[in-house]
C-alpha cells in the first residue's frame, strides 16, 4: 500500500492507494505536504477496479447514522458523516477526479469552510479573479487568454468564505492547465459571468441576480436540508462581499483592461 | 375568494432591496422585489389577493395603483413554483 500527505487549500489530507496509475495521478495534480507528525484533516483510501465507465452525472446518495455513501456508475464513496475518513472506489482517472471533487466539496460545506465553484480563477496583481458561466461560455478560453498570469484553477475554484474575507486557493481539480506549484492563495477581488461577444464590456450585477446566477455553479451534491441551507448561506456571504459582473468579451486578452 | 398560504416554513434572505426565497426541499431559489418580499411575509397566515392588496397599499404609497389582479398573478406564479398552497 502506498501513502502520502497532500495539502488541498488548508486541509492536510492523508492518501492511501495500491495501483501505480493512482500514484501518478496524485503526483500530477496534488501538492505533497512536507510537514511531519501532522494532524490530518481527512484520510482518504483509494481503490480501483470499480464499476463501469462514466455514463452520466447522476449520483445516488444514501445515509446511515455513521456513514454517507455517494454512488455513480464509475465511482463509489463511503465517508464518515464528518468526511474525515473516506474510502473511494473508482473505475478510471475521470472517476477519481470527480470522486475527489465530490469528497472535498462535501468536506468544506460540512465544515462551513467554503465552496467549490465551477469556474476558472486567475491571479492578477496578487488578487484573484473568478470567471464563470454556463458550459461553453469560455471559462477555459479566458484562462488560456490570461497567460502569463498564474491560474488558481481552470475548472473548479476552491473558495474559502468567512465574514472577514474571501480567499481562493490553488485547485488540484484541473481539466487542462496544470499548476506550476507556485500559486499562492489570494483574496478574491471579483467574479465575472462570461458572455462571448464582439465587444468588451463589464457591468456590475445586483447582488440578488449574482446569487441566482452563482447558485447553479456550485459543485454540491445535495442530501440534507441543513447542508443545503449552509451552502446557500455561504453563497450569500460571498455575494455580499465580492462584486459580480457580467463580462462580455472578445476572444483576446483585452478584457483585462476592464478588470485590472 | 381563493386563499393562499406558504406551503412550508421556507427561509428567506435579503440582498439589498430584493428577497430570495429558499426552497431547500427542491433546491430552488426564487427572487422577489421589496414589495414581493413584504407580500411573502404576510403569507405566514392565510391571505386572499384582496387582503394582500390592502396591506400593500397601506405599506407602500408608491404602488397605490396596484390591483387585486396584479396580486393574484403574483400569487399564482408562486403557486406554480410550489411555494404556496390554497387554503379552503
Amino acid at each position: 500500500m502506498n501513502k502520502t500527505c497532500v495539502l488541498i487549500a488548508e486541509h492536510y489530507t492523508h492518501l492511501k492507494w495500491e495501483s501505480n496509475w493512482i500514484g501518478e495521478f496524485i503526483d500530477k495534480y496534488f501538492l505533497h505536504a512536507t510537514i511531519s507528525s501532522v494532524r490530518f484533516d481527512m484520510k482518504i483510501s483509494i481503490d480501483d477496479n470499480y464499476g463501469k465507465p462514466f455514463k452520466d452525472y447522476e449520483v445516488d446518495i444514501t445515509k446511515s447514522s455513521k456513514y454517507i455513501t455517494f454512488r455513480r456508475t464509475d465511482y463509489l464513496i463511503k465517508a464518515t458523516s464528518d468526511y474525515k475518513e473516506v474510502t473511494i472506489y473508482v473505475h478510471d482517472e475521470l472517476a477519481l477526479k470527480h470522486a475527489l471533487m465530490n469528497v472535498y466539496s462535501s468536506y468544506i460545506v460540512y465544515h462551513n469552510w467554503g465552496l467549490l465553484l465551477h469556474s476558472s480563477c486567475v491571479l492578477d496583481n496578487k488578487k484573484a479573479h473568478i470567471f464563470t458561466g454556463h458550459s461553453g461560455a469560455g471559462k477555459s478560453t479566458v484562462a488560456k487568454l490570461s497567460s502569463p498570469r498564474m491560474l488558481l484553477s481552470d475548472e473548479a475554484s476552491i473558495v474559502k468564505i468567512t465574514n472577514e474575507g474571501i480567499k481562493v486557493f490553488n485547485s488540484p481539480f484541473r481539466s487542462e492547465l496544470e499548476a506550476s506549484g507556485k500559486e499562492l492563495p489570494a483574496c478574491l477581488a471579483s467574479i465575472q459571468l462570461l458572455h462571448q461577444a464582439t465587444n468588451n464590456s463589464r457591468e456590475v450585477m445586483t447582488k440578488s441576480d449574482a446569487y441566482l446566477e452563482l447558485v447553479n455553479k456550485i459543485f454540491y451534491w445535495s442530501h440534507s436540508k441543513e447542508e443545503t441551507k449552509q451552502v446557500l448561506n455561504l453563497l450569500k456571504v460571498l455575494v455580499e462581499q465580492v462584486p459580480v459582473y457580467d463580462l462580455h468579451f472578445q476572444k483576446n486578452n483585452l478584457f483585462w483592461e476592464l478588470i485590472s | 375568494m381563493k386563499q393562499y398560504i406558504k406551503k412550508s416554513a421556507y427561509d428567506c434572505t435579503q440582498l439589498d432591496d430584493d428577497w430570495i426565497i429558499l426552497d431547500t426541499d427542491n433546491f430552488t431559489v426564487t427572487k422577489v422585489n421589496e414589495v414581493g418580499g413584504y407580500c411573502w411575509t404576510l403569507l405566514e397566515s392565510k391571505q386572499t389577493a384582496e387582503t394582500i392588496r390592502q396591506a400593500v397599499q397601506e405599506e407602500y404609497s408608491s404602488v397605490e395603483d396596484i390591483t387585486t389582479e396584479d396580486i393574484e398573478q403574483f400569487l399564482d406564479e408562486l403557486l406554480q413554483y410550489g411555494l404556496l398552497t390554497h387554503e379552503v
